[in-house]
């Protein structure tokens, strides 16, 4: 371990770390473009010099390790007269975009030119221009507004190992390049969006769509497979307009897929069940909570039951699903969408996986069984509960063998058009509750948007289910329900939402060895 | 300027036969595929006269190279051309130290006599384009000037002439 | 010799001697000129002794730099099991500096011998001999006489019948002045754009393939066959007597308006007021040196009164205001437009800025800019205060000193030569449109 003291701070870091890093440690953030903790050093923006006691010049504290007994300082007038020195620099061939670039609010150049930097500009002379270009896949390049962190160039080559960008021409000609036919198609190149400083590299999804300063924002995790990459919502006008990821060390260190990332359109949708509704009278029709609650526990209540359930709820409502179907006597089995597995060659143990949803782990978990058919393993006469599963490729005579029809989801599917009872409740970006994801992780996601119409959060829907057939427990909150899932299943003894914070944390290690890919 | 350098012309690979042999050879020179980029490219330019994008997509197989990372390196360094250039390609030095013996009346004199009239800007005829590079290293010998891969020293105004006369 | 004139007197001619002998520059013409006998001597001594003997008779590095030569050597530690490396620059590319290219055209295989001692005192068995691409004449020489001193068993896994591997291996450049950093050249070597590393570490440390590797310039290496031959102290006693630091004979290239420009080599510490007109053969007629610039435009611009003070070595031309650099003499007259030249000095630097680093990618384009103007008659007093203030802020702060190297003719003309500066501002004081209708 080293000791060293930056701007009069005294921190102990190991051996190795550079000073800049040393400098979060403290509490202090040194202004910087070119650094990342997820790329290998690259040292070229300069921004991030410091003075160093004895040293005689500036050092550049992303490329300098610490030395025991350093004095570090990084705002004297020195190192700040540098830094404004390269901000001068960057601003001198940056067009004046912002007001119309999407990177405003989120851009680091305004925010330490606005901290460190000129309030004038000295520059009387034409400003370079290239026209943007079109990178492939989600990305768009703007030459112009580019600062040459390299930060794009660096993700691709050493942590995507496809070496699709690079930087071409010399001097203040420079900028990034591609070669004409071979574009950003690569599954997780948009994270060079999220790793521009600037708003040289673009989203074309998210390209004039809201202002950074517009956005609410809650932290989540990603849906679409069973990675569990953690990742912010962002929403504008209770829409959900893009998702980022979140750094977690552990799972997806600061990335996320293309396939995630741009997967949120079916958030929003509208076409939902927004009504409780009970079959009476041959229709079915409108109805109050509390008494399609009781419709639905009066068919069940007697009854064996069957459940379909969908690997993208939480692991309070399959929890609450399976006392459910264990109450009846029952089963349950899920199926979950496929594709091809997509790593990203630089991190370990990172990929968008084969099974598209978040919670296959959680279901198996809780005791529903991997089907094609997931109506298979459903006896004639059951009362059969669809927990959210849109019935796609299902017609309606194969539900024909179940007794009732029991929807419990966010829409009503055709092939169940003969349900008796349908309990709207909320998607996933509409409610709060954990995944658990391949490697058994259990992580937490929270509420980004509300709820159309009168739909209520799965957990919340189920526990008044089973207080209905008789159930003592009452559950006000999700962390209610993941207190009992801990107190009742060994795999997640000790774990709370407390525990689990937002970054999450692993099950039992016997428990990981689910079939979830 | 044979016909695979021409701009329209298809592309035929490169690395066959004796030039292959030259690159095989030469990679035994060094611990890195990587490391005979250099000298592969040089390979393709002295063969087609300029470097085309399948020349970059040839050697970047060869060497197991994106095409990407190729045409970065290609792009860095002044003597790749990356479009067919003239058959008398002139290059004039006008760095400080030629640029005080009157460097710059040596080009004058290129442009005019070639009829390119402009730097860059390929002579009517075809045959002659004239541009300004750094130092060539022959600051005593001044003007120095390339003509494609010619390096020819010691040029004045009045030798301007006989310089244009030997090229053909 | 002042080559291509004849040889002045007064110069010490050790590297130089054969220049413009057609017959040296083949095999058995050197061998006749006593080629190949340091390196034989060399590979039958411990390289920890060759180490020494250069260390002591003070040779530095000749590219620019002036690093103690055998120091720099005793960087590389033997039997770490590890492959070493010996590059040899020969990128020279610094305006003004043109005296490796005479090496290697007249004198290929004295090259091929230093770079072979070096490879061996540094425990390496590869040296590849980095040329920049422009130099055709130098680098079919030097393919030819590798050619011949591996068919002759010179070189090769069995170096001079020792048993021991030399390789000496030729690489040519592509056109970018930056590979003559040496770290640069070090990625340009590997096929990566020429773009300067971060130091440390240090190239003994990990260089050309991570592995630890030595850099040195072509005149440095081709004295080191002479230092065998001739002795440390042989060495040593060239240069001052009262300036022990600056040894041996330099090869100074001499261009710009003079009357002899060429090569002349003469013993470190000669005054300078005598090179330049006695050697060199002074002004041309009707001229008076006006700005002379010593090592390479890097190095900062003397007034002729502070040149003709110099004596020229390391330290000698510091204390004049300037620096020894490549030794490449660029002599400028009282008839030259002294701010255009500054701005196609800046120009020269913003064309090879490698632009990996802010200060240089932008500062460099942005003089060369502001000079222009200034040289059109567009400039106003604010420019200048704006170039100083650019200049400063690209001094000290890059990955390496091509920033720097663009800030020091800036600098250093600001402030000798202020009032050519003026002259073309006119008073403009500013670019408000009201002062435009002053």
């Amino acid at each position: 371990m080293v000791s060293l003291t930056i701007e009069g701070r005294p921190v102990t870091v190991p051996e190795g770390t550079s000073i800049l890093e040393a400098a979060k440690v403290a509490g202090i953030l040194i202004p910087h473009y070119c650094y990342h903790p997820g790329l290998p050093v690259a040292g070229v923006c300069r921004m991030c010099l410091v003075e160093v006691e004895k040293a005689p010049k500036l050092a550049p504290s992303c490329a300098t390790s610490v030395a025991e007994g350093q004095v570090v300082r990084v705002h004297t007038e020195r190192a700040l007269e540098a830094r404004k020195g390269v901000l001068e620099f960057l601003l001198i061939n940056h067009p004046l975009d912002c007001p119309i670039c999407d990177q405003s609010g989120e851009c680091e150049l305004q925010d330490y030119t606005y901290q460190e930097g000129r309030a004038d500009s000295r520059y009387r002379d034409p400003k370079r221009f290239n026209p943007v270009e079109d990178f492939g896949g989600d990305v768009l390049y703007v030459p112009n507004r580019c600062i040459l962190c390299t930060r794009c160039v660096r993700f691709m080559d050493d942590v995507a190992h496809d070496t699709v960008l690079n930087v071409s021409e010399r001097g203040d000609r420079a900028l990034i390049g591609k070669f004409e036919g071979k574009d950003m198609t690569h599954p997780w190149s948009g994270n060079v969006v999220d790793l521009c400083p600037v708003g040289a590299l673009l989203s074309k999804d998210f390209l004039n769509k809201a202002r950074a300063w517009e956005l609410d924002r809650v932290a989540s995790v990603c849906p679409s497979c069973t990675q569990g990459c953690n990742i912010t919502i962002e929403t504008r006008d209770l829409q959900v307009a893009r998702l980022k990821p979140r750094p977690n060390e552990d799972v997806n260190k600061f990335f996320m897929c293309d396939h995630g990332r741009l997967n949120y359109r079916w958030m929003n949708r509208t076409d939902r069940a927004e009504q409780p509704m009970v079959r009476t009278n041959g229709a079915l029709r409108s109805i109050d909570w509390d008494v399609a609650v009781h419709a639905a526990a009066s068919l069940l209540r007697d009854a064996r039951v069957y459940v379909v359930a969908s690997p993208m709820l939480s692991n309070e409502a399959l929890y609450l699903l399976s006392r459910l179907m264990r109450r009846g006597d029952g089963s349950g089995a899920f199926r979950v969408a496929t594709g091809d597995e997509a790593p990203l060659a630089g991190v370990e143990d990172l990929a968008l996986r084969r099974d598209r949803a978040a919670n296959v782990n959680g279901a198996e978990l809780f005791g529903f069984k991997r089907a094609e058919n997931p109506l298979e393993g459903m006896r004639d006469g059951d009362v059969l509960i669809i927990a959210d599963d849109d019935l796609g490729r299902i017609a309606s005579p194969e539900l024909a063998r179940a007794s009732h029809v029991v929807v419990i989801g966010t829409t009503l599917p055709e092939a169940a058009r003969d349900a008796a009872v349908l309990l709207p409740i909320t998607n996933f970006a509409e409610e709060e509750g954990t995944f658990t994801n391949l490697r058994g992780r259990v992580q937490r996601f929270t509420q980004a948007k509300p709820a159309p119409g009168l739909a209520r959060p799965s957990w919340l829907v189920l526990g008044d289910l089973l207080g209905a057939l008789g159930a003592q427990d009452g559950f006000y909150l999700p962390s209610d329900v993941f207190a009992s899932i801990a107190a009742s299943h060994a795999a997640f003894s000790g774990l709370s939402y407390e525990a689990l914070g937002m970054r999450g944390l692993p099950v039992l290690e016997s428990q990981t060895s689910g079939a979830a890919r | 300027m044979n016909a695979a350098g021409h701009a329209n012309a298809p592309y035929a690979p490169v690395f066959t036969g004796a030039r292959k042999a030259e690159l095989d050879e030469l990679m035994t020179r060094y611990p890195t595929k990587m490391a005979a980029l250099l000298p592969a490219l040089w390979i393709v330019q002295e063969e087609r006269g300029w470097v085309p994008s399948e020349g970059m997509a040839e050697v970047a197989e060869l060497l197991e190279l994106t095409p990407a990372y190729v045409k970065g390196v290609v792009s860095f360094y002044t003597m790749y051309h990356q479009h067919p250039v003239a058959k008398h390609f002139i290059q004039v030095c006008t760095t400080s130290p030629c640029n005080v013996c009157g460097a710059e009346d040596v080009v004058n004199a290129l442009l005019e006599q070639t009829g390119c009239e402009e730097l860059g800007v390929t002579s009517p005829d075809g045959k002659y384009a004239v541009i300004e590079v750094e130092c060539l290293g022959a600051c005593g010998f001044n003007t120095p000037l390339m003509v494609n891969e010619k390096f020819i020293e010691s040029v004045t105004v009045e030798t301007v002439p006989a310089l244009l006369a030997s090229l053909g | 010799m002042g080559f291509p004139h004849k040889p002045h007197e007064r110069e010490t001619l050790v590297l130089s001697r054969h220049f413009g002998e057609q017959e040296a520059i083949g095999l058995d013409g050197w061998r006749k000129r006593g080629g190949y006998v340091a390196l034989e001597k060399a590979l039958k001594m411990e390289p920890a002794e060759i180490v020494q003997i250069v260390k002591d008779s003070g040779l530095r590095g000749r590219g620019g730099a002036g690093f103690p030569t055998g120091l720099k050597w005793s960087f590389m530690k033997p039997g770490d099991g590890k492959p070493h490396y010996l590059a040899c620059n020969a990128d020279e590319s610094e305006p003004g500096t043109f005296k490796d290219r005479e090496i290697m055209r007249w004198t290929p295989h004295a090259l091929v011998e230093g770079c072979a001692v070096g490879a061996y005192a540094i425990g390496a068995e590869v040296a590849y001999i980095y040329i920049r691409g422009e130099y055709t004449e130098a680098l079919a020489k030097m393919n030819a006489a590798c050619k011949e001193a591996y068919a002759a068993g010179i070189l090769g896994t069995n170096a001079m019948g020792t048993g021991k591997t030399v390789h000496v291996y030729v690489h040519k450049g592509a056109g970018a002045y930056i590979c003559g950093e040496e770290t640069a050249m070090m990625n340009s070597l590997e096929g990566r754009r020429g773009n300067p590393r971060i130091k440390p570490p240090f190239p003994a440390v990990a260089g050309l393939f991570g592995m630890p590797t030595t850099i040195n310039n072509v005149e440095t290496l081709t004295a080191v066959p002479h230092i065998l031959n001739n002795g440390a102290d042989w060495y040593k006693k060239m240069g001052r007597a009262d300036n022990p630091k600056s040894t041996g004979t330099k090869l100074f290239s001499v261009c710009g308006n003079i009357s002899k420009p060429g090569n002349y080599e003469v013993t470190m510490g000669f005054p300078f007021k005598d090179f330049l007109y006695d050697l060199c053969g002074g002004p041309l007629p009707g001229r008076t040196f006006r700005a002379i610039i010593p090592g390479g435009i890097s190095v900062p611009i003397q007034t002729r009164e502070e040149a003709e003070n110099s004596l020229m070595d390391y330290e000698g031309f510091v204390a004049n205001g300037t620096m020894l650099g490549s030794g490449g003499v660029i002599i400028i007259d009282d008839a030259q437009n002294l701010v255009k030249q500054i701005a196609r000095a800046a120009r020269f630097y913003a064309h090879e800025s490698c632009a990996q680093c802010t200060q240089c990618r932008e500062g460099t384009a942005w003089t060369t800019k502001i000079l222009e103007r200034i040289r059109d008659g567009e400039g106003t007093t604010e420019d200048l205060d704006t170039l100083l203030a650019i200049s400063e802020n690209m001094t000290g702060t890059t990955i390496c000193v091509l920033s720097d190297s663009c800030a020091t003719p800036v600098i250093s003309g600001i402030k000798k030569f202020r009032p050519e500066f003026e002259s073309l501002i006119h008073g403009r004081r500013s670019h408000s449109v009201l002062s435009a209708v002053a």
